[in-house]
This record gives structure tokens, C-alpha cells and sequence, in this order.
């Protein structure tokens, strides 16, 4: 686990939560990204901070806690936007890519540096009492524009606290499992949580043959 | 002929507060005509202007993610759709 390097995209909802568990894990390096500062609308579900926080900068003050969490491992704070242009300066080189962002777009661009790298990524989103989550193998599983092949029109978006704290959980327990190569990964499965009705399902997933960005991977049915 | 399909919570209020309706169709397009018969109003939900499914939604049949058009997917006598959402918020 020390010697393992993961890049987190996002420390918001799910961001926090993620960063908290692979921190205390003792995930060895973990560089956080992310441009924003701490509103006082994010505090109930960005558990990172606190009304003391509103008006700094997210990973800045995130890497101070999570270094006061276990200081035997390094974090990096990254207060960059993640673009097409910076995205593989920016996340490369890690062992692990994890999804934290806020919209489709920016999770694109984390899609196909993972899928160039051939590193995972493990994907999470939510909405309102929703959540999704999967793991993704580039060649091996569906990369995410396989399984979102058109991008919504951008919103702001309603999130209940506990939601992200759900699928945030969820991905961190990926991360570990893929670290430590223990137990059966998301792959292959969209996990839909819907915290309203309290019910989990399960969605099969396929590559697509014709995706742009891992259609060429060997495993296509291409 | 009779296909299952479970709403997202969202469009309950297009059906009667129903969570869960039957309908019939050879295609999830065919369906989706038959819901809108049964509950006039859900297809505008669904459909942009061009009768392409809104961006905001995906259809699964059987718990499985269409690799074309979910619309063109074909479905038999006690399938069932999934209506979700493509959520994006962190």
C-alpha cells in the first residue's frame, strides 16, 4: 500500500470521503486535484472541511487534514483545473486514477488519460438520493464513454450529504482491493444506488467495438 | 405481449404516482409510444425533438446497457426497462 501512487480528481462530495479512507488505508502517495474553494454550500457533504474553511482553496486545506490524519504518507495538493492540455502532466504516472469531479466533460478527460495509460479508473457519481459507481480496466471493462456515449447538459446539481459518503465509500473500497489484489472488482457492472427507496442495482456493462477512445484496445469486439 | 417498465422516480408523476406500469412493443421505441398512450406527457420527458432519447436518460433492457441506440433495442413478452438517469454531481 506505501508504495502505491493514486491521483484523486475532485475533492468535493466525493473527493473527501475517498481521500479520507485511502489516507488513514495508507495509500503511500495521493495527489489531490482540484481548482475550487470551500463554500459554505458544500459543508454538508464535503467533510473535509468546516465553517472555518469557507474561501480557501479545497485540496490545499484537504491536504493539510489528511496529512494530520497519518503523516507517514505524502500528499500533494494540485489547485490546477484539469484540462485536455495539462490532463497527462497532471495525472500521470499514478497507479490508479479516481473519479471525484463534478461533471462529464472533466470525467472525460480522465477516461482517456486512463485508457492511454492502461491505468484504472474508478468512476462514482451522484445526484440528489443517487449514486453510481464502476470500475474500469481500460481493454478489459467498458472505459466511460462506452458507457456514456453523450454528455447531459451541465447542471447544478442537488446532492443530499450522505450520497457521495455512500458511493465515495464505494470507490475507495475499489481502490484498495485493486492495491491489495484481493476480493472481485465493479468491473463490468454500472452500480446504481438509489438512497430514496434504499435499493442497489446492477446494470451490465459492454465495451462498445466502435468507442472512440478504447475501441482500438486489444478485447475489442471490433 | 407485456413488458415491464420501471420508472425513475422523476417521471412517477407521469404515471399516476406508479413506480412500476406495463406496456406492450416489439422495440423500446414501441414502448415507449404505448407509455406515452397510457400516460400522455412522458414521451416529452424522454424524447428530445428529434425522438432521440434526452442525454439526461439511458433505457436498459433487462439490467443490460444498449451498445446502439437504446430506442432501436428489440424486447419480447416479459422483458423489462430501466429508466435511469445519467447523474454527473460529486
Amino acid at each position: 500500500m506505501r508504495a502505491k501512487r493514486v491521483v484523486i480528481a475532485g475533492a468535493g462530495g466525493l473527493g473527501s470521503v475517498i481521500s479520507i479512507y485511502l489516507a488513514v488505508a495508507g495509500v503511500g502517495k495521493i495527489r489531490l486535484i482540484d481548482h475550487d474553494t470551500v463554500e459554505l454550500s458544500n459543508l454538508n457533504r464535503q467533510v473535509l472541511y468546516g465553517d472555518g474553511d469557507i474561501g480557501k482553496k479545497k485540496a490545499q486545506v484537504a491536504v493539510r487534514k489528511l496529512q494530520a490524519l497519518n503523516p507517514e504518507i505524502s500528499v500533494e495538493a494540485v489547485t490546477e483545473t484539469i484540462t485536455e492540455d495539462n490532463a497527462l502532466e497532471l495525472l500521470g504516472r499514478f497507479d490508479a486514477i479516481v473519479d471525484a469531479m463534478d461533471n462529464l466533460p472533466t470525467r472525460y478527460i480522465l477516461n482517456s488519460v486512463a485508457v492511454n495509460q492502461r491505468v484504472p479508473l474508478f468512476h462514482g457519481a451522484v445526484r440528489g438520493f443517487e449514486g453510481r459507481a464502476t470500475t474500469i480496466i481500460p481493454g478489459i471493462t467498458p472505459c466511460l464513454k462506452c458507457i456514456y456515449p453523450r454528455a447531459p447538459h451541465p447542471e447544478v446539481t442537488p446532492v443530499i450529504g450522505v450520497a457521495p459518503a455512500v458511493i465515495g465509500s464505494i470507490e475507495a473500497t475499489e481502490v484498495i482491493k485493486y492495491i491489495v489484489g484481493i476480493g472481485g472488482l465493479l468491473t463490468n457492472r454500472l452500480l446504481v444506488y438509489d438512497g430514496l427507496n434504499m435499493e442497489f442495482m446492477e446494470i451490465k456493462l459492454e465495451r462498445h467495438p466502435d468507442c472512440e477512445v478504447c475501441g482500438h484496445l486489444p478485447g475489442s469486439q471490433k | 405481449m407485456s413488458v415491464k417498465v420501471r420508472l425513475h422516480p422523476c417521471l412517477k408523476k407521469f404515471a399516476g404516482g406508479q413506480s412500476v406500469v406495463e406496456v406492450s412493443g416489439h422495440t423500446v421505441a414501441e414502448c415507449l409510444d404505448n407509455l406515452e398512450a397510457k400516460f400522455p406527457g412522458m414521451k416529452q420527458q424522454l424524447l428530445d425533438e428529434q425522438g432521440k432519447l434526452h442525454s439526461f436518460y439511458d433505457i436498459c433492457v433487462n439490467l443490460r446497457s444498449s451498445q446502439t441506440d437504446p430506442l432501436t433495442e428489440p424486447v419480447k413478452d416479459g422483458d423489462e426497462l430501466l429508466i435511469i438517469t445519467v447523474i454527473a454531481g460529486g
